[in-house]
């Protein structure tokens, strides 16, 4: 038998929230069998050492004059990447930045400090990336798998979603139903709460969390908290240009969308337009 | 003497700990904090309801009571009330996070400090913990349910007699672990090297939040924020230090004050107080369920723009303060304060903080057990 692959996961600026979110994935045993968890900033493994490793894991951001284990914590990074033979990235602070810093492949929109390694990274952007998606990407990886990547390195079967696709208020989006306020199984949140589902490459709701929900059908927007703008600013509401969503789906053009939504609007359908449970009814 | 330096991680991030001892026996200790964010900066100017997105991410595994602390302080500010069904699913999410965090902290902190233990068995539950908040938060961790005004989910009758079900499920497998008469095998056998009465603390306890069954016993306007010697911020009530979390919390429980009388505020009264706070939190939301109705509103709009507010709860690990100054709708001013800067002010010798009283005078090489007992966050710290 040959030894486990040694799998190194070290943390950034971050707030271990993408190690909590992994602590759910239901076969987490089967995952960790598999491999040798040479470090982990919070699971039980081994004393801290600079060393060579088959996966590094990277969780959280870059930030100058940052200290951890005491080293520096970018030339501590720069370090376990030279050691390591892929690297695997784990949620948008550690690709792109997001709250608390610089990214490790992507600085925001423009190209990281180890941009030139890329061909050894794999992108798992979201805050915090679902648990599956991260042990998709751990056992893809080990098992020396073809993973299939867009231009951010992020692996189409997960992320040629958007979060939009299979959220229960589809058919208020369909028909361009708002939804009056918060706290309301009725409606859609793209219109006035913000929500970015429509425009977030992710697939919350086709891979539900914790295995039974997603934000948009609790009420609460997505924050596209997979992509390189997050988080952005003014997050509960949507920004509008000529009436309809600034920010419109996917692959539509603005002229399409806007007559689409012109026409759902002027056929109004009954049934949604009204509360789905009325004690009146 | 010696001084000898030590970092200690599986803290929900790191601190510096600086042990001065003679033939092993701890002197004194300095604790130290070196990583800092800026959150309270990254929120300035930002629209208010941006904070319940950005607050969460303070922390991955308490992060849901810094959403709860970032509305109330809002809603303070902005003078909303919310309505009894809203106040009760943010106390059933927000107990829920605290049982989440002690069953990690017990079997993935705690317990390999000392000896090694299958923390399979840990993440086991607390996944399924984690799938209850889901139902109603949306997502575990970092959900943004519970915003200025109430929650953004509507249930329905099927979610909450799911809810009730997996709430009684898992606190009849609970019993595993420690039972309601007290009794646990787990914590006993890591207490099998170890005296019960090590490591005391200063025996001065305080709640400032009264969510779920908790009752506060003092006054924010009490509290005073010290520059310290590393980037923390050491707290004091009434220019005193005082141990906020489980053991200030449930003192007035008979099993847990039983506990206490007989060993004082010790490392392993500690850890009992938390471990038996899972079973009463798990009995009060099964009652207070019960009194949702469904009916009920969710959310009401806050109609003013401008205020300044304080919203406080107990969080897992204590006290959690926030504060907020709004100006037209917009941050203008954001502190947050949270639990571990109590515990583990960096003082002096002569007046100590609760985790530097704890560990003077015990032996060093259980330095890293005594610190861990007072379940430190210290991404929590270096907000
Ligand atoms: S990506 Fe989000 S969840 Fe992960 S460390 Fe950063 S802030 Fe925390
Ligand atoms: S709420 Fe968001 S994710 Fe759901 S249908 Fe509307 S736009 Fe799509």
């Amino acid at each position: 038998m040959h030894s486990k692959p040694k799998v190194l996961w070290i943390d950034g600026v971050s707030c271990y929230g993408c190690s909590h979110s992994f602590y759910n994935y239901p076969q987490i045993k089967e995952i960790l069998n598999k491999i040798e968890l040479i470090y982990h900033p919070l699971l039980p493994s081994s004393e801290f050492k600079i060393q060579k490793s088959d996966l590094l894991i990277i969780e959280g951001a870059l930030k100058n004059n940052f200290s951890r284990l005491d080293y520096n914590l970018n030339e501590l990074i720069s370090k376990l990447i030279k050691l390591s033979k892929k690297v695997l990235l784990i949620g948008t602070c550690a690709v792109y930045g997001g709250m608390f810093g610089e990214g490790i492949l992507f600085d925001k929109d423009k190209e990281g400090k180890f941009y030139k390694c890329h061909e050894k990274m794999i992108s798992i952007p979201g805050c915090p990336p679902h648990p599956e998606w991260i042990a998709y990407a751990i056992e893809m990886i080990i098992e020396n798998k073809k993973i299939l990547l867009d231009k951010e390195n992020r692996p189409k079967e997960i992320f040629t979603y958007t979060s939009h696709m299979g959220c229960v208020r589809n058919e208020y989006f369909e028909w361009k139903i708002d939804a009056d306020n918060f706290g309301e199984k009725e409606g859609c949140l793209f219109y006035h709460q913000g929500c970015q589902g429509p425009f977030t490459h992710s697939s919350c709701n086709r891979i539900l969390w914790n295995e039974v929900n997603s934000k948009p059908r609790a009420g609460t927007p997505c924050f596209g908290c997979t992509e390189k703008t997050f988080p952005k600013k003014n997050l509960f509401e949507t920004e509008t240009f000529m009436g309809i969503p600034a920010n419109i789906p996917l692959g539509v053009s603005k002229r399409a969308y806007l007559t689409l939504s012109g026409v759902a609007k002027s056929l109004k359908n009954e049934r949604l337009s009204k509360r789905l449970i009325d004690e009146d009814n | 003497m010696k001084i000898t330096k030590k970092i200690i991680t599986k803290i929900e991030g790191e601190a510096t700990l600086k042990i001065h001892k003679k033939n092993n026996i701890i002197e004194f200790a300095e604790i130290e904090f070196w990583q800092y964010r800026g959150m309270e900066e990254f929120l300035k100017n930002r629209p208010y309801m941006d904070a319940c997105v950005i607050n969460p991410r303070i922390c991955g595994i308490c992060g849901h009571s810094h959403l709860i602390a970032t509305s109330k302080a809002i809603e303070d500010a902005l003078d909303v009330k919310i309505t009894k069904k809203a106040e009760i699913l943010r106390d059933i999410t927000l107990g829920l996070e605290i049982i989440q965090n002690h069953i990690k902290w017990f079997y993935l902190t705690l317990y390999p400090s000392v000896k090694s233990k299958d923390y399979f068995k840990a993440l086991e539950f607390t996944k399924e913990i984690s799938k209850i908040i889901a139902l109603i938060a949306g997502q575990f961790p970092h959900n943004s349910y519970s915003i200025p005004g109430g929650v953004t989910c509507d249930l329905t009758n099927l979610e909450l007699i799911k809810i009730k079900n997996y709430l009684s499920e898992l606190f009849n497998k609970y019993q595993h672990i420690m039972d309601i008469e007290g009794k646990s095998n787990d914590l006993e056998e890591l207490f099998s090297d170890i005296p019960k009465t090590t490591g005391k603390g200063l025996n001065r306890f305080l709640v400032l939040g009264d969510n779920l069954f908790f009752k506060s016993n003092g006054d924010v306007k009490y509290i005073k924020e010290e520059k310290s010697t590393s980037l923390n911020k050491n707290v004091m009530y009434k220019d005193k230090y005082f141990e906020v979390g489980p053991l200030a919390r449930n003192l007035d429980n008979k099993i847990i004050k039983k506990i206490y009388e007989t060993f004082t505020d010790s490392v392993y009264t500690r850890i009992f107080a938390r471990l038996y706070e899972v079973n009463l939190i798990f009995l009060y939301l099964l009652e207070i369920i019960d009194n949702i109705e469904i009916n009920e509103k969710n959310y009401t709009k806050p109609l003013k723009k401008s205020g300044k507010g304080i919203g406080v709860v107990e969080a897992p690990r204590g006290s959690l303060i926030h504060e907020i100054e709004i100006e037209n709708g917009f941050v203008k001013k954001y502190n947050i304060i949270v639990p571990t800067q109590f515990n583990l002010s960096n003082s002096t010798k002569e007046n100590p903080s609760p985790a530097q009283s704890a560990l003077m005078n015990e032996d060093e090489k259980l330095s890293d057990f005594i610190f861990k007992c007072f379940d430190i966050c210290a991404v929590c710290v270096s907000h």
